[in-house]
């Protein structure tokens, strides 16, 4: 009975020492910044392996994300007779929620998973340590240009996937459904706010996730234990602890933001 | 080298097209597309009521956006609301005796403001001012309207009243319309509980102008559509003698309950010996004049 209560007394420690240890690697990454400004190339490399080398996962589920939606509040709405809606209820549901979160949860499985992996095989093949030798800080070279590169990415590949959802969306509800294409866009148009809907729900919201996932998944990279089985683990943990935190956080940014 | 120039123009053609797409976004498939709207000027309207209008509704004229609402304010010291339109330049020949008039966009759709065009020679320019307003109809007035109960005569020329005894009025309260052949001929006047034969006294007032009414007409309580209101519809009879103030209608029909049709529909097969219990649909026998 002690032990065990030991054991949750350990966990909830342990899971508060480990936010602590994240916050204050955030701190170490964001005074590393301006001494990353000579690796710009490599900023930019990881915005190649992040962003763009994830377009084609995003651009797919944003169609099908789109196509479905479209055709579920399409039949929905035909109850009522309010099938013309179908456009401003796909652009406001994918612009509030689905974009953003959906987007997040890809990008951590695609590109967070491959930054902590990299990450923890150079931590396990000394190749950090060697770096260190050679004076080169590891948090300037290898942390905060993957740090950067999901920031950036996260915003843009967020605009393609919600672009791609619309798309969907009109593709199957005036191609296939047959609502008039007049009407589709005029009453997305006439219900989507500049402000409220894009700039609030998919930038705010995307951004803030892409520092999440970068955070999670280089600190759990640069962090994990230096063997083949703590690269695993740490891979594991990057992809739940960035979901969790990214729907707890959309729940607290929409509250906010709204 | 190479290999690192292509990943330079790779990651450059990304952002392009990420920000191509937060592009298409903000422009294509939010309100900014609405407000493509050059130099303008304001004119202002007030209105009783404006209902569900919001600011940057769009003003129509014959169905085509010219401008949008500005603001919506309350005119100070009075309950009218003070509504600015703002105009686009190139609708610049707005008579002056304009009505500015609130729609609604289908059953449930959002408000704008229609303008009809006067007559006036003269044209409304910068903070000029539309005296003619209609407000927005409440769909609770509408419905009332379209129910019923809007038509009752307006007895200029005097009434006369008459009475009637129904065993069941139903929903039927004062102020209610009487109608014969679907026109108001007149309004209840009132509805009493009659002490002696437990049945309900029903004092309607009949215009004076309508005093050919033969004496032996029938009075039914009827309800206007499935959820109306209820009115007394006047049948008329063959007498020669008309109806004359005091007199008593004998032949009566009550109002029809819907729980009492339901309940007869239900029943109907099994047992019909009982199927006239209940008080609706009874007509008093007729008893002669009063």
């Amino acid at each position: 009975m002690s032990t065990q209560l030991e054991r949750g007394e350990n966990v909830v420690i342990g899971s508060l020492a480990q936010i602590g240890r994240c916050g204050l690697f955030l701190l170490r990454i964001l005074a590393a910044i301006p001494s990353s400004l000579r690796y710009a190339r490599e900023t930019v490399r990881q915005l190649w392996f992040v962003g763009a080398m994830s377009l084609t996962i995003i651009m797919t589920c944003g169609l099908f994300i789109g196509m479905v939606l479209s055709l579920q509040l399409y039949h929905v709405l035909s109850i009522f007779g309010g099938t013309s809606a179908t456009g401003s209820v796909v652009a406001l549901a994918v612009y509030r929620e689905l974009g953003p979160v959906v987007t997040a949860l890809l990008f951590a499985g695609r590109a967070g998973t491959s930054i902590t992996a990299e990450i923890g095989l150079m931590r396990a093949t000394d190749q950090i340590a060697a770096m260190e030798m050679m004076a080169v800080d590891p948090i300037a070279y290898v942390a905060v240009p993957r740090f950067l590169a999901g920031l950036v990415a996260m915003p843009l590949l967020c605009c393609v996937f919600c672009g791609m959802s619309i798309f969907g969306g009109q593709l199957v509800a005036v191609d296939w459904l047959g609502v008039d294409n007049g009407t589709f866009w005029s009453n997305m148009t006439a219900n989507v706010d500049v402000w409220d809907d894009v700039i609030n729900g998919v930038i705010w919201k995307s951004l803030v996730f892409g520092a999440v996932i970068a955070l999670i998944a280089v600190f759990q990279g640069y962090t994990t234990p230096p063997t083949s089985e703590g690269v695993a683990y740490a891979t594991t943990r990057t992809v739940v602890a960035s979901s969790i935190a990214i729907l707890a956080l959309d729940f607290v940014l929409t509250a906010f933001l709204m | 080298m190479s290999q690192r120039k292509s990943y330079a123009v790779g990651t450059g053609l990304f952002i392009v097209f990420g920000f191509a797409a937060l592009a298409y976004l903000a422009t294509q498939t939010t309100s900014v597309v609405n407000s493509h709207q050059g130099a303008s000027y304001v004119i202002d309207a007030q209105f009783v009521n404006v209902g569900q209008l919001k600011e940057r509704a769009p003003v129509k004229v014959a169905g085509v956006r010219v401008g949008q609402v500005q603001s919506i304010s309350l005119e100070p010291g009075k309950d009218v609301a003070d509504v600015k339109l703002s105009i686009d330049k190139k609708f610049g020949q707005i008579p002056t005796d304009s009505t500015a008039v609130i729609y609604t966009s289908g059953l449930l759709g959002d408000q704008y403001v229609g303008l009809q065009f006067g007559s006036a020679k003269n044209y409304l320019a910068n903070g000029g001012h539309l005296v003619l307003t209609r407000s927005t109809q409440p769909l609770e007035e509408m419905l009332g309207k379209f129910f019923g109960a809007g038509g009752v005569a307006d007895a200029i020329g005097g009434s006369y009243k008459v009475t009637a005894h129904f065993t069941n009025v139903g929903a039927l309260s004062e102020g209610a319309p009487v109608k014969m052949a679907g026109v108001a001929i007149g309004s209840v006047a009132d509805v009493k509980a009659d002490p002696v034969k437990l049945d309900a006294t029903v004092t309607l007032a009949i215009d004076s102008k309508y005093n050919q009414i033969p004496d032996d007409s029938a009075a039914a309580v009827f309800t206007s559509g499935l959820i109306g209101s209820q009115y007394v519809a006047i049948q008329p009879g063959g007498s020669p003698n008309s109806l004359k103030d005091g007199d008593q209608l004998v032949l009566t029909q009550s109002a029809m309950q819907l729980e009492d049709l339901i309940g007869k529909f239900l029943v109907n097969g099994s047992s019909s010996g009982n199927s006239n219990a209940g008080g609706n649909g009874s007509s008093n026998p007729p008893a002669g004049k009063h």
